[in-house]
């Protein structure tokens, strides 16, 4: 299950990036460019609340830091863009790390009101400083080329992706992450440092989300508190993490594709009622919770008999650090002749 | 006389107006299973968080193998061989039974496919292989004790802390932990375990330490216990001293 | 100088009703161990429906608080099971879960009310808007404006009701057994689900009729909710969540530093300036300036 998850998503992004040989049309790439926008955003959100079980409201935040970072670099100290993009990489996770620090240590009802204030307060902070424009504003210097920044977007979404896959599926630490959300204490007699541990998930969380941004704004042209740092980018991450099922990486970016799919459908359709889609974002996330809380995928995957396929078959072999093979080898037998004793319960 | 594995000295441990643990001395060698009891309240509990780095003792110090480990946090416990298990089992509900002790062989094999085949190992030892892939939830007590006591030897402790690991069983499932847990001591991991139940600790214990409102009031072997008067009166109150 | 007495009288007045936002939003905290990221919503819906009542039959809003309250308890009371369902479903994190609800609750109702009244924003008339108080005492001199404090005369009856609820009814018994100790209340004979149905209808109905208040004093609008949904956070953290008896101080100081700010400061410093308190508390004591919290 897990390697045919692999080859389908590089089956995908293969697919993706020759799409603008068929397709010209601007707008078309734009909608891509913002459709893997995203699922970049919605993963980077998910590693937070599915794997660790912190709701971060300030999500939009760091969209905002990575955002306004490049900006100011590219248009007050006039660096190339990579370079800026890369500063604002660099202060978002300065920023994670001293937000985390203090929010971290509170439990998750008081972190989501924490990380809610703070990106309340940081988008008043934009509102007056001069140096970010206040409420006009800011323009950066103007780049005309959607292959440009389609490429761009898919590249640091892809690169995000395999690299969540690689930590959150594969290594350790996805599962370390999940033993602290399912009960802390009990983790820590385990050996886990959940302190340590969710800091590392909340910078992993913020940096991608702090470089879409940086690439949003350049893209973009033109940035202003309303745009990167209200609460709509939390409040979608938010519906399509929860939608497309927490926890499972798959789950946010079959949600995000949802979702934004049918925003984009809605409003060009339905443009006089854009006000709607507010509801429907809202009775999503409200039905879901109720009737589906594992989300579309979570979902799929549990009636499938779920947790990632770890066949048993894989263990059997001679295959053996042979140091630590007598150490189990004397408990087990040990252990074995209770077990016989039973007779299986 | 060889350092002691575990040493306590004068451990102490206040709750605001509380003293839940008052001025506690002993020590366990390296291979004994010790048994802590007491009636309810006794501060047994409490000082299994203490021991185990929950808490910080308010005064007084913890040293394994000589070295100070009174401040240390459960984690850096773990790895320096201490491991224990939970009055109220702390299984991890979202995850399969796999997945629980897999976590826990990540401490001594950080690489996945070691870790991986070091849990089926004690899946097949502690009897859960064929529900390893039920989530944890939807295990039997016996089946989540027995997870509990898995994810412990996971760590592959040197000094193991039981608490109350029996406590629910029917008979003949206590018989079968109380042989697992002599094997285990065969295999040279020292334990401590809180028990209420006499007939587990009188089988395996070889000493026992007494705990009456957050004091201990004897140590000794389970013998001289049983005879013990301050004892006997703390169980059953005065009248029967 | 001389604006000191009057930055006090309107610290006292916003802290009146910032008791009402908070002491029903703590109530279900400790009930229900949720965090109703909906309260500024509920305010917001009830100042609607206050408005519209008064248009239609041009009674003044303090008749017809308890119109409001009774339509609104209702809704909570049918609307808790469903809260229930999600917090103690056996998948997901059901605290989680339940934040996570409320705020689609939050969203949806703020999209309602968006289509359905639009971005304009409304006052409630009543009898007491028109009337002042003034007081002058040397070289202070303070105005004191009716609707406010009947606002405060309401907070404080309230509080009172809700106190005497708490404390003097068995039906408070069994609300305060429950937010101590869900199981053991259970095996006392006390039914959860019907006791949590109900704070909750009283919490939403105690919500609106602070939405009516609000609307006649300051303004009625769709997007009013946000603003006074972080009230009831800031007012409740500060408190200590759960911890009734602390609203009444969170709430007047509060009430206090906005107006101190307001006065000696820019508004939009203002809101930082909250938002920066409200975050150094959660860092230094996050159970509350009374340490009591849950």
């Amino acid at each position: 299950m897990r390697n045919k998850i692999i080859s389908w998503s590089i089956l995908a992004v293969i697919a993706m990036s020759v799409v603008p040989l068929f397709v010209s049309d601007t707008f078309v790439l734009r909608i891509l460019t913002e459709a893997i926008m995203w699922i970049g955003l919605a993963i980077a959100f998910d590693v937070l609340a599915g794997y660790t079980g912190y709701l971060n409201f300030g999500h939009g935040a760091f969209f905002g830091i990575g955002a306004y970072s490049t900006a100011i670099l590219m248009v007050q100290a006039n660096w190339p863009f990579v370079m800026a993009l890369f500063a604002g990489a660099v202060i978002t996770a300065l920023c994670a790390l001293a937000a985390g620090f203090p929010t971290l240590r509170l439990r998750g009802a008081y972190f989501a009101i924490a990380t809610w204030a703070l990106s309340l307060a940081i988008q008043q902070l934009a509102l007056i400083l001069t140096i970010t424009g206040g409420p006009d504003g800011m323009r950066l210097p103007a780049l005309l080329n959607p292959l440009y920044f389609f490429y761009f977007m898919l590249g640091a979404v892809t690169t995000t992706f395999f690299l969540f896959w690689f930590l959150l599926e594969h290594a350790p630490f996805g599962l370390k992450l999940k033993a602290i959300r399912e009960d802390e204490l009990g983790a820590q007699s385990l050996g886990l440092n959940p302190t340590r541990l969710k800091i590392q998930a909340f910078v992993l969380s913020a940096v991608p989300t702090g470089i879409l941004g940086g690439i949003y704004a350049y893209w973009i042209t033109f940035i202003d508190p309303a745009s990167t740092l209200s609460d709509l980018v939390s409040d979608q991450a938010l519906v399509m993490v929860v939608f497309g099922g927490m926890g499972t990486l798959i789950g946010p970016v079959i949600g995000a594709v949802l979702i934004f799919a049918f925003k984009t459908v809605f409003w060009a359709y339905l443009s006089d009622f854009q006000l709607l889609y507010l509801i429907i974002l809202g009775a999503v996330i409200a039905l879901c919770v109720v009737f589906l809380p594992n989300g579309l995928w979570g979902t799929i995957i549990t009636r499938n008999g779920g947790n990632g396929g770890m066949k048993k078959s894989r263990m059997i072999g001679p295959k053996r650090n042979q140091k630590n093979a007598d150490k189990t080898q004397k408990l087990a037998g040990a252990l074995k002749d209770c077990v016989q004793k039973e007779g299986g319960e | 006389m060889a350092t002691p594995l575990l040493e306590l000295k004068s451990v102490t441990k206040t709750f605001g107006g509380l003293t839940a643990n008052n001025q506690i001395s002993f020590k366990v060698q390296t291979g004994e299973i010790v048994g802590l009891i007491g009636p309810n309240g006794a501060g047994k509990t409490t000082l299994f968080n203490v021991i185990s780095g929950y808490y910080a003792p308010s005064y007084g110090q913890i040293l394994l193998n000589g070295k100070d480990i009174s401040s240390k946090p459960p984690y850096e416990l773990a790895g320096l061989g201490i491991g224990r298990t939970f009055q109220v089992v702390k299984p991890f509900p979202g995850l399969s039974v796999l997945e629980n002790v897999l976590i826990a062989s990540f401490l001594r094999y950080p690489k996945r496919s070691h870790a991986e085949k070091h849990a089926w190992d004690i899946l097949e030892l502690t009897g859960l292989a064929d529900r390893a892939k039920v989530s944890a939830a939807g295990l039997t007590l016996a089946g989540r004790k027995r997870l509990e006591i898995g994810k412990a030897l996971a760590l592959e402790p040197t000094f193991l802390l039981l608490d109350e690991v029996v406590a629910g069983l029917n008979p003949t499932e206590v018989d079968l932990t109380i042989e697992l847990i002599l094997k285990l001591r065969d295999q040279g991991v020292t334990i401590l375990i809180v028990e209420h139940i006499m007939r587990v600790i009188m089988r395996i214990c070889d000493r026992l330490v007494v705990l009456n409102f957050g004091e201990k009031i004897a140590e000794g072997t389970p013998e001289e216990i049983s005879n013990n008067p301050s004892v006997i009166e703390a169980y059953l109150g005065d009248s029967a001293a | 100088m001389e604006l000191l007495p009057q930055a006090l009288i309107d610290g006292m007045m916003l802290g009146g009703i910032y008791i009402t936002i908070a002491i029903g939003f703590s109530l279900v905290y400790g009930v229900m161990h949720i965090i109703d990221f909906a309260v500024g919503e509920w305010i917001m819906l009830g100042a609607f429906m206050g408005f519209y009542l008064n248009q239609w039959s041009g009674l003044d809003p303090f008749l017809l608080l308890p119109v409001v309250f009774l339509c609104f308890a209702l809704v909570g009371y049918l609307l808790q099971p469903v809260i229930h369902r999600v917090v103690s479903g056996r998948q997901g994190n059901p605290l989680l879960m339940g934040l996570v609800f409320t705020f689609g609750l939050a969203l949806m109702f703020r999209g309602i009310a968006l289509t359905s009244f639009g971005f304009f924003s409304h006052s409630i008339p009543s009898a007491f808007s028109s009337k002042s108080f003034f007081y002058e005492h040397g070289e202070f001199f303070v105005t004191v404006s009716g609707i406010r404090l009947a606002g405060l005369v309401y907070a404080l009856l309230i509080a009172g009701a809700l106190h005497w609820l708490l404390k003097k009814t068995n039906f408070g018994l069994g609300v305060r057994a429950l937010a101590q100790n869900r199981d053991a209340a259970a095996l006392m004979g006390v039914d959860g689900k019907r006791i949590s149905s109900y704070v909750y209808g009283i919490y939403v109905g105690i919500s609106a009729m602070t939405g009516v208040l609000i609307g006649s004093i300051l303004s009625v609008s769709a997007q009013m909710g946000p603003n006074y949904t972080i009230v009831a956070f800031f007012v409740v953290v500060l408190a200590g969540m759960g911890y009734l008896a602390g609203v009444p101080w969170a709430a007047f100081l509060l009430g206090l530093v906005q107006s101190f700010f307001l006065i000696y400061l820019d508004p939009g410093l203002t809101m930082l300036a909250v938002f920066v308190i409200l975050f150094t508390i959660l860092l230094v004591s996050p159970r509350g300036l009374f340490a009591k919290g849950v």
